[in-house]
C-alpha cells in the first residue's frame, strides 16, 4: 500500500504529470535552451524543478515530435540547442491545458469545503 | 561539475549511446551547468537528487530520447528476476521429468484384449465332441504415454528457450567494444 505523501514529495509528484505541459508552454512564448527554460519556470514559482527532470522530459518531447530543435549562438556564449513546439506540440499543449483545467476544477470542487488550519 | 558530466559520458558509453549523440548531450549539459554556476546556483540546486546519481540521470535522458531501450525502474529490476527464476526452474524441471519418462519408458500401459467368438459354428465347431467355445486372448504392451512425453518435452524446451531469451534481456547492457576492436 502506498503511503500518503506530504509536502514537497506531493508537489513533485503533482508537477511530474504536468511538467511537459509547462515546458511546452514556456517554449511557446519563445524558443529556449534547457537552462533558460529552468529560469522561466523558476520565475513563475516552479523553483523545485530540477534540471535533472527537465532533460529527460525534453528528450521525450523531442522523440515524440512535439518539439523542434535547432542550434544557435546564445548571447556571447557557445551554440546552444534551442527548443520550440512543433505543430503537434501546440496541439498537445492545447489539449493538455484543457485536461489540466478540467482536472484542477474537479479537484478544487472536492477540496473547496476543506477548512485549512495551519498551526 | 565536470566530474558529473564525465560520469554521464562514461555511462552513455557503457550503454552504447552513439558518440556524436553522447557528445551533444554532454556539451549541452556542460554549457547549461556553467551558466547556472555563473549565476550562483549549485549543481544540486539545478539537478536535485539527480546530482547524486549521474548514472541514472544519464540513462534516463538517453532512454527518453529513444537512443537506448527504456531502463526499468529499480522495483521492476528486482521483481523480474524472481518471476524469471521461478519460470526457469519450472521449465527446467519439466524438461527433466519429460526426458526421464522418455528414457525409462514409464508409465507403461498394458492392454489385454479378450475376445470370445459367438458364432454358433464356432461355439460348437465339432458337435458332440464337447469342445467348448474358442477364446482368443491378445495382450498388447505399449507405452501409451510416449506421445504425451514428447509433447511435454517440446513445450518445456520452448519454455526454457523463452526463459533464456528473457534472461538475456534482463541482463545489464554490455559495454560497447572499443572502436576498431
Amino acid at each position: 500500500m502506498r503511503r500518503m505523501v506530504v509536502g514537497t514529495p506531493r508537489r513533485t509528484e503533482l508537477l511530474r504529470g504536468v511538467l511537459d505541459l509547462c515546458l511546452l508552454a514556456v517554449i511557446d512564448e519563445g524558443p529556449a535552451y534547457g537552462y533558460e527554460m529552468t529560469k522561466r519556470l523558476r520565475d513563475r514559482g516552479l523553483a523545485t524543478v530540477g534540471e535533472g527532470s527537465i532533460y529527460p522530459l525534453l528528450g521525450r518531447l523531442e522523440r515524440d515530435g512535439l518539439v523542434e530543435t535547432y542550434r544557435a549562438a546564445s548571447d556571447g556564449g557557445p551554440p546552444r540547442k534551442y527548443y520550440r513546439p512543433s505543430g503537434a506540440g501546440r496541439v498537445a499543449l492545447a489539449v493538455g491545458v484543457s485536461e489540466w483545467r478540467a482536472a484542477r476544477d474537479a479537484v478544487d470542487a472536492v477540496l473547496a469545503p476543506v477548512k485549512v488550519e495551519v498551526a | 561539475m565536470s566530474d558529473f558530466v564525465e560520469q554521464c559520458r562514461q555511462e552513455w558509453k557503457r550503454l552504447g549511446v552513439p558518440g556524436p549523440l553522447a557528445e551533444e548531450m554532454a556539451t549541452d549539459l556542460t554549457t547549461d551547468l556553467r551558466e547556472a554556476e555563473a549565476e550562483g546556483l549549485s549543481i544540486e540546486e539545478l539537478l536535485g537528487s539527480s546530482a547524486f546519481d549521474p548514472q541514472s540521470f544519464a540513462a534516463s535522458w538517453a532512454s527518453e530520447r529513444g537512443i537506448i531501450p527504456v531502463t526499468p525502474t529499480n522495483a521492476e529490476t528486482r521483481r523480474r528476476p524472481v518471476a524469471l527464476v521461478a519460470f526457469t526452474v519450472v521449465a527446467a524441471i519439466t524438461v527433466l521429468v519429460a526426458a526421464l519418462l522418455l528414457v525409462t519408458g514409464e508409465p507403461k500401459v498394458s492392454l489385454v484384449a479378450t475376445r470370445a467368438s459367438t458364432h454358433p459354428l464356432l461355439l460348437h465347431p465339432f458337435p458332440g465332441t464337447g469342445t467348448g467355445p474358442v477364446i482368443r486372448r491378445t495382450t498388447v504392451s505399449a507405452s501409451a504415454a510416449a506421445p504425451i512425453e514428447w509433447v511435454l518435452l517440446f513445450v518445456a524446451l520452448v519454455a526454457l528457450g523463452f526463459a533464456a531469451l528473457l534472461w538475456s534481456g534482463s541482463l545489464p547492457p554490455r559495454a560497447p567494444r572499443p572502436a576498431g576492436g
